[in-house]
């Protein structure tokens, strides 16, 4: 009954935005409402502007920084919203669900783990520090290393996993992102421009586009760094086992 | 034809109407999320493909690339926030479930409906015999 219900609360819905796409201008068509006004000027300028090949990078850092900053704390609000219901992992108490198995991973998967780990953490520096002249950027170089985290506490469990990036670096740098970007814009207000302005008007306009390079630069590594560790903590904390609450039904 | 040549919104549609059905339907919470994750990617997919031009190419002013080939970098950059966000819902979410699935053992909705009747209806018979 509630499945028939639901099923036809979905069609009745599917229907009218159907009816919607219908009437929605075509894919792909160049002269469509959404490339009207701002488009082709990011295009156009935004390599001058915001010294930055990859109009993405140029537009998420430079042209909406504030809306950028804000995402960074939505990041780090889930942190702690994660930390304050589950609790950090603890030391000693760990038990990841692989130790506990009967069968222990074999000697290829660990091999081929502990080969693959240090070049998928490469690719995410080079993914971060190429930002701004090919695909890629903070957010997503974050998530690599996260990834990376992911395959090496399932094969090697949580203690060897937080061994390696133990507590006390994670909880300071976790912060890093917020904390690059409230820099970044506090030094644009030094240099006499507005919150978060990357050519500051006050040095001499050849100086401008090195100083704009390298605050992106900057802001790329913050924000890598910080996804980074907030996601490897989100990580940690979600796979804390303990023994006496193990799952009881 | 232009429903047809709209296919990409045709596939979002699908894709969200799938995930909603999913969060309706299932019983499971961590199914639900699923559809949840299942809706928020149809969204994200629906303004990529909003963006697409015929024939466009990544926007990276590389090597003289002709600005006005580029697809629309402003859909890429809003969903890159998007995914996020999402990112974020999910985790706050699965911590929760965590916290559910320790305290009653169960994951499925209706078992924990149930339970938390039970107990409503248990702590007022303890009242009403004190």
């Amino acid at each position: 009954m509630k499945k028939l219900l639901s099923l036809l609360f979905i069609s009745a819905l599917g229907i009218l935005l159907l009816y919607v796409v219908a009437n929605m201008p075509p894919m792909g068509d160049p002269g469509a409402p959404t490339r009207e006004r701002v488009i082709p000027r990011y295009l156009e300028e935004a390599e001058e502007e915001t010294n930055t090949t990859n109009v993405i990078t140029g537009i998420i850092l430079n042209y909406r920084g504030y809306d950028t900053m804000g995402e960074v704390t939505v990041i780090f609000c889930a942190l702690a919203c994660v930390l304050a219901v589950l609790g950090r992992e603890k030391r000693g108490r760990i038990y990841a669900f692989v130790d506990r198995s009967t069968t222990p991973s074999s000697v290829i998967v660990k091999t081929m783990v502990r080969f693959l780990v240090p070049l998928i953490i490469l690719f995410s520096v080079y993914t971060i520090m190429h930002g701004e002249i090919s695909p890629g950027g903070g957010f997503q170089g974050g998530a690599i290393v996260g990834a990376s985290m992911i395959i090496f506490s399932t094969i090697f469990g949580l203690w060897e996993a937080s061994e390696r990036i133990p507590q006390k670096l994670r909880a300071p740098l976790e912060g890093s992102a917020c904390i690059t970007f409230f820099l970044v814009g506090v030094l644009g207000l030094i240099g006499g421009g507005n919150f978060l302005t990357y050519a500051w008007p006050r040095i001499s306009s050849s100086l401008q586009p090195a100083v704009v390079t390298w605050l992106t630069v900057l802001v790329e590594i913050g924000i890598g760094l910080g996804g980074a560790m907030v996601f490897i903590s989100i990580l940690f904390s979600m796979s804390r086992e303990e023994e006496e609450i193990a799952p009881a039904a | 034809m232009r429903l047809l040549h709209n296919y990409h919104y045709i596939g979002a549609m699908v894709l969200f109407c799938i995930g909603l059905y999913t969060v309706i339907v299932r019983r499971n919470i961590i199914k639900k999320l699923i559809g949840l994750n299942i809706m928020e990617t149809s969204v994200f997919f629906f303004y990529i493909s909003l963006g697409y031009l015929d024939g466009g190419i990544a926007p990276i002013r590389t090597g003289g690339a002709d600005p006005s080939r580029m697809v629309n970098p402003i859909p890429q950059a809003l969903i890159l926030t998007g995914i996020v966000v999402a990112v974020s819902v999910t985790a706050l979410a699965l911590s929760l479930v965590i916290l559910l699935y320790r305290q009653y053992g169960t994951l499925d909705v209706d078992h924990l409906m149930r339970d938390e009747t039970a107990q409503d209806s248990g702590v007022g018979e303890e009242e009403a015999t004190q």
